[in-house]
């Protein structure tokens, strides 16, 4: 199954970085789903959920505030203020 | 007079003493500190690397050339982000910086950010006009980050400064740190990636994408920054205290062979009039 590499970082420290199927993220337009193979492409994102399927397809929940996606060359980066896990 | 010279160098004894347990005690305090210093240090980087890298891909691919984030302009007018420490003792730290910006700043006019409270002393002393300041780097939010770098950004959009630049002494090893002048405004353009023709798509547009993360990319910078300084001053605290308390402890040696010595001559010349009194 194609993978995409997704990081995902804060001022206070690095959350993921790692092989993801699918990433979900709220952007001020909406929510977007990044699969593999995506266009290059940059948004900024809003405050909501993002829900990141790893490469194993298990579903991690998470809240985001602010910052931006990014996708280049097949990796995609959540580049953001404030990140927390959902679960505990 | 063997007696007072005694009780002198007991003095000088007791004075050092005391000497080094203050050194003692704040070389521990910034090795304890110097460790969650550090964790936070660390965090910080992956952001530094990673948000930059993006804001130069969105710059370079969607803005003109143009673009007054990207293109240099001759500098009238800098603005220094000046990161230096809370307290002094911590060896040359805190001068070492300000002689960094001074050689720095020759060639425009300037004004300055202070973070910390040395720094915001040092220039206020030197009349170097201040905009805003920040008295502690220690436990700096990334609230407070973002208040500075909306407000740099702000007068960087007006035309005020032609360049923003941050100052901070960056954490190399404990026994090593060196001061960095980091442009923050324009774009450092030193490791920008180069630019190609592929297309990006960027929502709601690349202007508004840049306008809106720049304030959250500075404040992250800034609070990296201010994460590396921090970590630097503990550990330069560290070595210079531990000189110091080495150095105390040096000298008591010194002067307690010094007192025995006086101690023994004393008894010496006691049993030496004894002595001659008996023969009489």
């Amino acid at each position: 199954m194609a993978l995409i590499h997704l990081t995902i970082v804060t001022p206070q420290g690095e959350f993921y970085d790692d092989d993801a199927q699918r990433v979900v993220v709220r952007t001020t337009g909406g929510d977007v789903a990044i699969l593999p193979h995506h266009i290059d492409y940059s948004a900024s994102l809003g405050q909501g959920e993002a829900r990141v399927t790893d490469a194993a397809g298990n579903v991690r929940k998470a809240h985001v505030e602010g910052g931006i996606l990014h996708v280049a060359a097949d990796k995609a980066q959540i580049i953001t203020q404030s990140f927390e896990w959902a679960e505990g | 007079m063997a007696g007072a010279s005694m009780k002198d160098i007991k003095l000088r004894i007791r004075s050092v003493e005391s000497t080094m347990q203050i050194t003692k005690a704040m070389q521990l305090v910034a090795s304890s500190k110097l460790r969650g210093a550090r964790a936070r240090m660390e965090a910080s980087r992956p952001y530094m690397k990673v948000a930059r890298h993006a804001i130069w891909d969105i710059a370079l691919h969607n803005t003109g050339a143009e673009s007054h984030y990207v293109t240099r302009r001759e500098v009238k007018h800098r603005c220094y982000i000046v990161i230096a420490g809370d307290r002094g003792l911590a060896g040359s730290y805190n001068a070492n910086m300000f002689k960094r910006i001074e050689w720095d700043s020759r060639d425009a006019n300037w004004v300055v950010i202070p973070i910390g409270r040395k720094a915001r002393d040092y220039y206020a002393r030197q009349g170097v006009p201040i905009i805003t300041e920040i008295e502690k780097v220690e436990g700096l939010t990334l609230e407070k980050c973002g208040e500075i770098a909306q407000q740099v950004l702000d007068a960087y959009d007006e035309g005020v400064y032609e360049e923003i630049v941050l100052a901070y002494t960056s954490f190399v090893s404990v026994l090593t740190q060196r001061t960095k002048l980091k442009p923050l405004l324009p774009l450092d353009a030193h490791d920008a990636p180069e630019r190609t023709n592929r297309q990006m798509l960027c929502e709601p547009g690349a202007d508004a994408l840049l306008k809106g993360f720049l304030p959250q990319y500075l404040a992250g910078l800034i609070y990296a920054a201010a994460c590396d300084a921090f970590a630097s001053e503990q550990a330069a605290r560290r070595v210079a205290m531990d000189s110091a308390t080495k150095n105390a402890g040096e000298m008591i040696e010194d002067l307690s062979l010094r007192y025995n010595r006086a101690r023994q001559s004393s008894i010496t010349q006691e049993l030496t009039e004894i002595v001659a009194g008996a023969e009489h």
